[in-house]
């Protein structure tokens, strides 16, 4: 009797992509599409060294949608990655100028990212704010506190070693030439991508192999039926939103570590990039649906577009234009197929 | 019909059980005992605090007054993992299912198997899924859908074989068939009266008076929050039970109908 209804269907539709699936390939030849439309522009486009530019422009985004992502599904928000990462650098800038090493001031920074969100986990599970309300008053005061701290005024002269994180890769080729520039033969893997992609890797491992993971879909799925399949609904959300926190922390000393200064005011609109890449890559508002390797995709969209239309000479104006008929287009092009 | 098997202490007590919303007692003093081996319908209109009383002892719920006892001793049930843990399964009326996810995960959400180092065991959930299905529905494919692209009875079949998989004691069952076709609450029926063999306590929450007449050893009816009858099966009509939830008393002329049996003889 229940399967009737799908036992009309024939046995070959089962093999039909699933939604989740259908979307990343999309994003994924969407990609495809702007990386191949970008080299026909500009010889300069398809290089290595241009290749690392863009991973490495599109690390802090990364970072930012991973803990995004992980929010956003339990059908959360999390409005205050931008000012959480100033804050955090802020910190990690504050602890070096005390006389810290950078390594564990950097941990600092982190962990003041981890109890930004804490923070909101708890002011949205336990005070029953909407995470929306919650994290725009974090975002708020985050921002607040990271301009109190400094005057507003950047922290500079960190010393070298603070650059090493945002500036430095991994297996360099210089080859002596006996001029005064060695000459590159490969420039490196920068070290903030090797991070994201351990952060990613680490967060999809989460997602797909544990149970916080599943617990994490269950929430935004339906939290109720989660609460009361024995869900610790509260628990798994303090989580998400805590990891988001930390995630913007990291962030924000990758971002600092670049500049080789700490910007109070970095990172100003960032959340809205983190939750486009989410989005773009598959992610529901509505909550329960999306994934790690998706919002890598989203964020390497938005990060190959930027690179592609500097290049090309478009102004940063048009950019958010294009952007953001892209996260309209994303969204629909999944409802349509979701409608169907 | 099984006597009540008085010799056995009750699987559970529910003992003078208030709770209130504001100034509204939606459980106003309610007792219930359920015994091993034992279907009790739990009866009453929407809002008579029947499905407030059952949340109460599932843990969704807390109450403002009164006490719980499982097995004789005093249970401190906070929330629904705690009930689950003193083996009280519940299939909810709403199923209580994560539409995004697939079977195996929502037959095991909550209580997950895993390998030694702490991964999920989706591999053995499958399996375990698979084995507990086929009892219940031979015909069961889909299982790594979403549970939304499921149809009503297929759903209802993973919230009654999440409910009995787990190493079950009392379970109760709010409206376990309103929406399935005949064969489906005729297969309920059966699993019903199969759990009962086995010494399990059902409270079976229902509208459908054929399904309780039908299943249950004793009804308790429950209106405007109160307790307004708790009888055996055999000493009341269909016509009785209708009164009790409908003017929350028994016509006048009330007598037990067993004993009404023993007097015509």
């Amino acid at each position: 009797m229940a399967d009737l209804d799908r036992g009309a269907v024939p046995a070959s539709w089962t093999f039909k992509p699933s939604a989740a699936s259908f979307h990343k390939l999309t994003a994924l030849l969407t990609l495809a599409l702007l990386i191949f439309a970008f080299s026909f522009g500009n010889d300069a486009f398809f290089t290595v060294n241009n290749g690392l530019t863009v991973l490495l422009q599109t690390s802090v985004i990364g970072l930012l949608g991973i803990g995004m992502t992980l929010v956003i599904l339990t059908r959360g928000i999390d409005l205050s990655v931008g000012s959480v990462l100033a804050l955090s650098g802020v910190m990690t800038g504050l602890s070096v100028k005390a006389g810290i090493p950078v390594a564990p001031a950097m941990t600092i920074g982190v962990l003041t990212g981890a109890a930004c969100g804490l923070v909101n986990g708890f002011v949205i599970t336990k005070m029953r704010i909407t995470p929306f309300v919650a994290t725009l008053g974090m975002m708020l005061i985050a921002r607040g506190l990271a301009l109190q701290l400094t005057g507003a005024a950047p922290i500079s002269r960190l010393g070298e070693s603070f650059g090493a994180l945002g500036n430095g890769s991994l297996l360099r080729i210089v080859e002596k030439t006996g001029g005064i520039f060695p000459k590159v033969v490969f420039p490196g893997i920068p070290y903030p991508v090797i991070l994201l992609a351990i952060v990613a890797f680490v967060a999809a491992y989460l997602l797909n192999r544990r149970q916080t993971g599943r617990h994490i879909y269950a929430t935004g799925s339906n939290e109720e039926a989660a609460r009361l399949s024995g869900v610790l609904v509260d628990r798994t959300k303090m989580i998400a939103y805590t990891l988001s926190g930390a995630l913007a922390g990291l962030a924000g000393n990758v971002l600092m570590s670049r500049l080789v200064t700490v910007q109070p005011n970095e990172g100003v609109m960032y959340e809205l990039d983190a939750i486009a890449a989410a989005v773009i890559g598959g992610a529901s508002l509505m909550g329960g649906v999306g994934n790690i390797s998706g919002t890598m995709i989203g964020a390497f969209i938005i990060g190959v577009l930027r690179n592609g239309l500097n290049m090309a000479g478009v102004s940063a104006f048009i950019q958010q234009i294009v952007i953001g008929v892209i996260v309209i287009l994303a969204v629909y092009v999944d409802q349509v197929r979701n409608r169907r | 019909m099984n006597l009540q098997p008085q010799s056995e202490p009750p699987l559970v007590q529910m003992i003078d059980i208030e709770k209130h919303f504001g100034g509204i007692r939606a459980v106003n003093g309610v007792s219930l005992d359920l015994y091993p081996g034992e279907v009790v319908g739990v009866l009453g209109h929407n809002g008579a605090g029947k499905s407030c009383l059952m949340r109460i002892l599932s843990g969704a719920m807390i109450p403002n007054e009164g006490s719980i006892k499982v097995h004789g001793d005093k249970a401190d049930i906070q929330n629904p993992h705690d009930a689950r843990d003193l083996g009280i399964e519940t299939i909810y009326q709403t199923l209580a299912l994560a539409d995004h996810l697939n079977a195996p995960s929502n037959l095991f959400l909550g209580r997950e198997l895993k390998t030694r180092i702490g991964n999920l065991d989706d591999a053995k959930m499958m399996s375990e899924t698979v084995r507990v299905l086929k009892k219940l529905n031979p015909n069961f494919k889909n299982l790594n859908d979403p549970v939304s692209s499921l149809s009503g009875g297929q759903r209802q079949v993973i919230a009654i074989a999440r409910a009995i998989y787990f190493d079950v004691k009392i379970l109760i069952m709010d409206e376990p068939t309103a929406a399935l076709g005949p064969s489906e609450t005729a297969m309920v029926g059966e699993l019903i009266k199969k759990l009962r063999a086995e010494g399990i306590g059902i409270l079976l929450v229902s509208h459908d008076m054929h399904d309780v007449f039908e299943l249950c050893d004793r009804v308790i009816v429950m209106n405007k929050g109160k307790d307004v009858g708790s009888h055996r099966i055999e000493d009341v009509t269909k016509d009785d039970v209708l009164s009790l939830i409908i003017k929350g008393e028994l016509p006048h002329d009330w007598v037990p109908r067993s004993q009404e049996k023993n007097n015509e003889h």
